[in-house]
């Protein structure tokens, strides 16, 4: 496996990507994002419109408790090795398989998997269940960062020149980073900003091109783009600019300069670079969101559901899509609270429920808005967890399984292979921890290609492409 | 693009020249009262005579340098140095640095008694009590516990230090979910308080046993292997204790650059198999509930509420003492070998734990990963290489064979000349983001703010809209709210190689958001949660007096780092409405706001410098 090569590619795709915003860096207000880059078009013309989704699941979701083994022989297998309890009934960290019934998935085409493996969603993804029984929702099995296919021989082999894998494996901040990024923390693009590069010249406005509706994460930045964060109430403006501050527009004005105000000083100027960006495109969002009204209902019956209020006003955003000038766009939601070393069981059912909830309403509203087969949602998280129980918990593990969801999606059906329900099993490095037979680089570059990325342009998204025998999963049409 | 980059002279960060007046010498004596007294291992003792990479010829001891206490000569230089000490600066203070100078300052500061702690403070405001308002299972009294610490007036250096090492060794009070969690967090606090200026070895050994952490990194509870059921122990402490609080991930030289190997590939520091080994010895644990007693609750007499002992004492291996007893250890037998240690089979649980923290401890690792990251947390989020190694050989040996004393390594980061030297002022890289909780609580301390019920109501302040996007004791992860190699994209920051950890807060969001919160905080009628209010009485006496006043809260919020052309701005705004010694209350009072709001939304108090 020759390493060079791939960086080759890299470097052939950002070296024309440069030169191709240089020119647009020119000739527009780059810096405040609010003027179009002009013609050198990356995806087809037209006016199409494409959206992906990202959800993230901080912490690195428990995949055994996502999709679980259902079929008699591999769910005793999954219960013996977490502590389940006597006659398929509940105990340890596992869940009755009474309790999966309802649950169970059924893919099209006869699909066999591993051993014959049947899963079942976890209960509380009734929503889910029923887009996959439609077609619309795919697991993607055993995903996860790799440079190149790997065996468990090779994983095991200290040449790590021969035999490269991810840096700090396990580590919950790098492997978000990794997953995001390709690279561990500290990586300044990721993938869907990478995407958004090249998207950049097919929007009217190359600010909303990657937005973030959940904290800043490295995923949305691109070598050009721009991460732009709105909040879950839309973009929020400066009261005291707004409005007079302390009764005085005096004030008022004086606030504005000094939030846009230069500054010699690196993080003063970087600072008010941010602060500015806000202040001018508050004014065009909220007049943008204003007319926009949708039915769909993004409240629980009960408690409050933080994925689905961020989702909320990304499906609020792809309505003013016209007004905001976009064509193509990549945003990123999130959800926490995954790490369950300790009450597994206890917390994962609720985090299950709310994800069911979130993206089921999303895509309704995606129907309602009439996006449903321009838009693709996609679940991403740090890592799976260990399939051997700590007593209450699992562990930091590595491949996992994933949910693609939109109108587009091939769905009813698994992508990839499912792993053997085992801790010894060469499918797997210790404890259940998964190697991932789909790599992060197949899955986006997946996508990408549904998004409009020609093939020559993939390895600049997805960077370890090309050491892959394929790069579309066909998940998507 | 490009065009918009500024140019940036990284000289400056590295070379700096000290003050004329300032005595660089700070290798002082460990503190007398230092209660636990550390040996160094040899191998330790050799490198630090070393130096650690300081050209080959062997130290000649130098003359003993004369002995001039170095002083501020103006009030920017003495507010400038209490700001980067401590939560605020009054003009007292400024005063009294100005006579006994920075070192004496520091030591009479960190030699205060602990006024009052965050448990006792939650007693004396009742809410550890059973009532019917259940404060044992409500995460607010915590926050108002943190709020009243940070905003009350004493030990302002010591919390300073403490919220520093709150974001190092991190627990959340959103992530307690058991009762008396307010007690539990507060405990937390003043663990850390407690140790702040003593032996890092000692509040390792206390954060781990903590009953907060022990719940948040899931210690407590954590049990031995059982081959029959495949039961394994939980490696959540084992990792992060190596990743986070001790060693981080790769091999560092005491100037805290990576080591790499003959591929010039940074070298890890640890395997999964060290985690997974580590892991049995942080087995056995569980809270301990020596002497509980269980009270009816007050709305469901059936339910019963232990009493507040189990969250306020370190966790126990001893099983009799757990809140369900039994005489069954839970602590793993197997041998553990990680970083080249091996703890034997069957060795005693308090002696592994021993073994495994001492390992930690004395990683070489330890002085550089902490060190940086507290001058990232105190000064700036750049230091030169040879900061953190000044700073990591101090706490590799304080002078006199003590390993691991924070009050010598946060006088050495305190008093280091890049810290203090007024080429930071000019260098457009040095300095940091103020977080905003640091400058929420600047301005509560700063204008006298106080609670009218005394209970000090401010709640969870996290949310990015209607909050400051950051709360004190919340971070949402262990991982901090930010990451100390953040680098945001598209930037100069990027572009320069350089880091900035608090800029993970900072979004089209987020930048709104905080300057709308002070807006409505420091012009509040009722105050902050409809409870704390600040006084402004030296302003409010200066308000007919634009420029006076301007100067008043640029020295005090900004040790006068505000440029004079934002002075401007500012000035010009406040003299857009006449304010005389006649005005009403309320016409003071807006000048006084508008005066606050301004300087604290202008990017040159928002970076310290």
């Amino acid at each position: 496996m020759h390493i060079g090569k791939m960086d080759d590619l890299s470097r052939r795709a950002f070296l024309r990507r440069s030169k191709q915003v240089a020119i647009a860096g020119t000739a527009s207000s780059w810096a405040m994002g609010l003027a179009g880059i002009g013609e050198a078009a990356a995806f087809s013309a037209g006016t199409d419109y494409k959206a992906l989704v990202c959800i993230f699941l901080y912490g690195g979701n428990d995949h055994n408790s996502t999709l679980i083994p259902f079929d008699s022989t591999n769910y005793d297998l999954y219960s013996a090795i977490r502590g389940g309890g006597a006659g398929q009934t509940a105990g340890g960290i596992t869940l009755a398989r009474a309790s999966l019934a309802a649950t169970a998935l059924t893919p099209s085409g006869g699909q066999v998997l591993t051993n014959n493996l049947q899963y079942a969603l976890a209960p509380e993804m009734t929503r889910l269940k029923a887009r996959f029984d439609e077609g619309k929702m795919a697991p993607v099995l055993n995903v996860g960062p790799l440079i190149a296919p790997l065996t468990l021989a090779q994983y095991q082999s200290s040449n790590l020149i021969a035999n490269p894998r991810p840096a700090k494996l396990f580590s919950h901040n790098d492997q978000q980073s990794t997953w995001q990024s390709s690279k561990p923390e500290g990586a300044t693009d990721g993938w869907g900003g990478r995407m958004g590069d090249l998207a950049l010249s097919s929007n009217a406005n190359t600010l909303f091109t990657c937005i973030s509706a959940t904290g800043n994460a490295v995923f949305l930045s691109g070598e050009q783009a721009l991460s732009y964060q709105v909040s879950s109430s839309g973009a929020l403006a400066v009261n005291g600019i707004k409005n007079a501050l302390f009764g005085s527009s005096a004030g008022s004005a004086a606030l504005r300069t000094l939030m846009t105000q230069t500054s010699n000083h690196v993080l003063e100027a970087e600072y008010n670079r941010v602060a500015k960006r806000s202040i001018d495109a508050e004014s065009v969002v909220t007049a943008a969101l204003q007319p926009v009204t949708l039915a769909t209902s993004f409240t629980p019956a009960t408690g409050r559901n933080s994925l689905a209020e961020q989702l909320r006003v990304v499906a609020r955003m792809i309505a003013a899509r016209q007004p905001l000038g976009a064509r193509r766009q990549v945003f990123m939601v999130s959800m926490g609270g995954f790490d369950l070393h300790d009450n597994l069981i206890r917390n994962q059912g609720g985090l299950m429920g709310q994800l069911d909830f979130a993206m089921d309403a999303f895509y309704r509203a995606t129907i309602e808005l009439g996006v449903a087969d321009n838009v693709t949602t996609f679940t991403a998280s740090d890592f799976g967890r260990t399939l051997q129980s700590n007593g209450d918990g699992s562990d930091h593990g590595w491949g996992s399984h994933h949910f693609i969801l939109g109108g587009a999606v091939n769905g009813g059906r698994y992508y990839g292979v499912a792993p053997q329900v085992s801790v010894t099993s060469p499918d797997q490095v210790g404890q259940g921890r998964l190697l991932p037979t789909v790599s992060v680089d197949q899955y986006a570059a997946t996508l990408a290609s549904w998004f409009g990325v020609s093939t020559s342009e993939l390895p600049s998204v997805a960077p370890n492409i090309g050491r892959f025998s394929s790069s579309n999963l066909g998940f998507l049409t | 693009m490009k065009e918009a980059l500024h140019p940036v002279n990284l000289d400056g960060a590295v070379e700096v020249d000290a003050p004329s007046d300032f005595n660089p010498i700070i290798a002082d004596a460990p503190s007398p009262t230092s209660p636990l007294v550390y040996t160094i291992p040899s191998a330790s003792l050799a490198l630090a005579a070393c130096g650690g990479g300081g050209g080959g010829s062997s130290p000649t001891p130098a003359p003993p340098p004369t002995v001039q206490v170095a002083k501020p000569s103006t009030d920017s230089e003495a507010a400038r140095f209490i700001l980067k000490s401590s939560l605020s600066v009054s003009e007292a203070e400024i005063t009294n640095i100005k006579s006994i100078g920075y070192e004496p300052w520091l030591n009479a500061q960190m030699d205060a008694a602990i006024s009052q702690t965050g448990v006792a403070w939650l007693s004396s405001r009742g809410y550890d009590q059973i009532t019917a308002d259940d404060f044992f299972d409500n995460e607010y009294p915590g926050d108002y516990m943190i709020w009243n610490q940070l905003m009350s007036d004493a030990n302002g250096v010591r919390k300073r230090v403490a919220l520093a090492l709150s974001e190092f060794f991190v627990v959340s009070l959103g992530g307690l979910d058991f009762s008396w969690r307010a007690q539990s967090i507060a405990f937390y606090w003043d663990q850390l308080n407690s140790n702040a200026f003593g032996n890092f070895r000692k509040l390792l050994e206390d954060i781990t046993l903590n009953p907060a952490m022990g719940y948040y990194l899931s210690t407590r509870g954590n049990r031995k292997e059982d081959t029959r059921s495949g039961r394994v122990p939980d490696e959540n402490y084992s990792r992060e204790v190596m990743q986070l609080f001790t060693i981080g991930l790769y091999q560092l030289n005491n100037d805290g650059s990576r080591k790499v190997d003959a591929n010039n590939q940074p070298i890890e520091t640890y395997t999964n198999a060290d985690v997974t080994n580590l892991a049995r010895v942080f087995t056995g644990y569980d809270w301990d509930f020596t002497g509980n007693v269980r009270t009816p609750d007050v709305g469901d007499p059936t339910r019963l509420i232990n009493s507040t002992g189990y969250v306020l004492r370190p966790m126990t291996l001893d099983p009799t003492k757990w809140e369900r007893p039994s005489t069954t250890s839970q602590h793993s037998t197997l041998e553990a070998t990680f970083l080249g240690t091996t703890i034997p089979a069957n060795t005693d649980g308090t002696a592994a734990l021993k073994t495994a923290l001492d390992t930690l401890f004395n990683h070489a690792n330890v002085g550089p990963f902490f060190g940086r990251q507290m001058i990232q947390r105190l000064v700036t989020s750049n230091p030169s290489a040879a900061y953190v190694d000044r700073v990591a050989r101090v706490f590799n040996n304080n002078g006199s064979g003590v390993r691991g004393d924070l009050r010598a390594v946060f006088k050495a980061i305190l008093l280091d000349t890049e810290a203090m030297n007024t080429a930071g002022l000019s260098t457009p890289t040095f300095g940091k983001v103020r977080e905003p909780m640091l400058r929420f609580v600047q301005w509560a301390r700063t204008f006298g703010a106080a609670s009218t019920s005394g209970n000090w109501r401010i709640g969870n302040l996290s949310d990015i809209v209607s909050g400051l996007g950051q709360s004190a004791l919340r971070s949402p992860s262990v991982f901090n709210f930010f990451r100390p190699g953040y680098v945001p994209a598209n930037t100069a920051i990027a572009t320069n190689s350089l880091v900035a950890p608090e800029f993970q807060l900072v979004n089209e969001s987020s930048t709104p958001g905080y300057v709308n919160y002070m807006t409505s905080a420091i012009g509040s009628t009722n105050g902050v949660g409809g409870d704390v209010k600040a006084a402004y009485t030296s302003e409010l006496a200066l308000a007919d007096n634009s420029a006076g006043l301007l100067d008043r809260i640029c020295l005090l919020l900004a040790a006068n780092q505000i440029s004079d052309s934002t002075k401007a701005t500012i000035k010009t705004a406040l003299d857009a409405t006449t304010v005389t010694a006649a005005s009403t209350t309320a016409e003071k009072q807006r000048r006084v706001y508008m005066a606050i709001l301004l300087v604290m939304a202008s990017p040159d108090y928002l970076v310290q410098k």
